[in-house]
């Protein structure tokens, strides 16, 4: 279906996105480096700006695997719509460590330090859910982190390496039993 | 994804203009989280030209509350149900069935019109078309309902009536149980249906060129108690094998009022009200509570595979009596 031909507004449609304090502006169509209306931002992410850290597992809403930081919250980028993302910030697994010199985010070198994952495709996805979480709120307890983790499946079974990792990168005395 | 057109709606009437403009053909889009995985399986056979966001709609996402009750817009996402202090004061099924939904990620986006309207989880109606092809069914128009012979653990024990798939929304059973009304705008005007009767055993009354607006909730008698208890096989992300909504108002030591509303085990959520009737003037002793958990699975039909919800409804009866 040409959209074109039967929405002239559209062609000239552009969505701005700002991923990891970078600006995009990616024009609306169905060429290469455009944004379709039915592309998702997990797929825009991965294979219009190449920023192939977030995965696409289930693709239905069901396993986590997408999620992304928009506007400060967790969202799962396959059940989102690029076109409907224009002026939105978004923080990718990219976005986590320190653009400068590399050196990894806390949380990350927490997964690092308790082996918090096996084949590790599940986890950008709980990274950024874990980022959200932390946001809100930096010190939260082993049962707020199981909540707020609830929504990602791991077929290594990683959880409770990845809930001990959370612990430990959020810890202040005796916050956790 | 299959290409589709998209548009952006600026109102409630331009929505309806677009909706009435493609007939049909044009399916509305707000957190899109049970939409964009009908459109990618394309279970079903129907496919829009049109996408409809209808985020881009103000002021349609609040939350307002006075003397008379509560009215939320059909962009209220679950995450601000869950967080709202004044659901959470008056209303606090809401807040526990909202919070009961999916996972943090889907609540972000999810909207309660959304999840009201939302298809069913029938996995003979969700299959996916890329893995051998679509199965027609009942509910598709064609043929008839698979579930009948089939694998049918999830499925409807009352009701059953061409189609035994059930409504998977918590929110329904939630507001059923606090006698809530649907606002529907649609080209021939405003209508109110009660929660209750949104549904019917192939879907929702919502013609092709309506939408959902809002909710209204009454205020709930005073000293009221609310209960919503959602069982399911994994404590996340899972839809619910058997729910129930409770809402019970006492006169001194008897009950005055009582709503028991119970979810996913028909085509909408299902008003038990056999149990109401044994609670009604009654204390809520042992013996009361019994009864009125027998008689919440009165006249249940199971299939070949589903006997084990009518035990798992009159125990969360019983629980949601309990507490």
């Amino acid at each position: 279906m040409n959209t074109r031909q039967n929405d002239p507004e559209q062609e000239r449609r552009t969505i701005h996105l700002k991923v990891n304090d970078k600006d995009y502006a990616l024009a609306i169509g169905d060429t290469v480096g455009a944004v379709a209306p039915s592309d998702t931002l997990a797929h825009t992410l991965r294979e219009t700006l190449g920023l192939t850290g977030t995965k696409i597992s289930c693709d239905q809403g069901s396993c986590g695997a997408c999620t992304v930081i928009m506007n400060g919250k967790s969202i799962l980028s396959c059940m989102t719509l690029t076109i409907e993302c224009d002026g939105a910030r978004i923080i990718t697994i990219e976005g986590l460590a320190d653009p400068a010199t590399g050196q990894l985010h806390p949380l990350q070198q927490a997964f690092v330090d308790n082996s918090a994952f096996q084949c590790g495709f599940c986890t950008p996805g709980i990274l950024m859910s874990t980022k959200a979480l932390v946001d809100q709120n930096p010190h939260p307890t082993r049962d707020a982190i199981q909540h707020a983790l609830s929504g990602h499946f791991c077929r290594c079974i990683s959880h409770y390496e990845v809930v001990d990792a959370v612990c430990q990168a959020t810890t202040t005395e005796g916050d956790h039993d | 994804m299959q290409p589709f057109q998209h548009q952006a709606a600026t109102s409630v009437a331009d929505t309806i203009a677009i909706l009435s403009t493609h007939k049909g053909r044009a399916k509305l889009m707000a957190g899109g989280t049970d939409l964009l995985g009908i459109l990618k399986t394309r279970a079903t056979v129907a496919y829009p030209k049109v996408v409809v966001n209808i985020k881009s709609i103000a002021g349609l996402d609040k939350i307002q509350s006075d003397g008379q009750g509560l009215s939320l817009g059909a962009l209220t996402r679950l995450a601000d149900i869950v967080d709202s202090e004044v659901i959470r004061d008056a209303y606090p099924i809401l807040a526990e069935a909202a919070a009961s939904v999916a996972m943090p990620q889907i609540r972000n986006v999810g909207t309660i019109g959304g999840n009201l309207a939302q298809e069913t989880r029938c996995w003979y109606f969700r299959y996916p078309h890329s893995i051998g092809g679509r199965i027609m069914c009942k509910r598709k128009g064609e043929a008839a309902c698979l579930a009948v012979k089939g694998d049918n653990r999830y499925h409807a024990i009352f009701g059953g009536k061409k189609c035994f798939a059930v409504c998977p929304s918590d929110m329904a059973v939630a507001l059923a149980a606090l006698d809530a009304e649907i606002q529907i705008s649609g080209a021939k005007g405003q209508r109110s249906v009660a929660v209750t009767g949104f549904y019917h055993p192939l879907g929702n009354v919502l013609e092709t060129d309506e939408m959902i607006t809002g909710i209204k909730v009454p205020r709930p008698a005073p000293n009221n108690r609310q209960v919503f208890i959602k069982h399911r096989v994994r404590d996340a992300i899972d839809f619910a094998t058997v729910s129930v909504g409770l809402v019970v108002s006492m006169d001194a030591k008897t009950v005055a009022d009582v709503r028991v509303v119970l979810g996913a085990v028909a085509s909408g959520p299902y008003r038990a009200t056999d149990a109401e009737a044994a609670l009604v003037g009654r204390k809520l002793d042992p013996a009361v509570i019994e009864k009125a958990a027998e008689a919440s699975v009165a006249g249940a039909v199971p299939l070949s595979g589903n006997a084990y919800k009518v035990d798992i409804t009159k125990t969360l009866v019983r629980q949601a009596l309990q507490i």
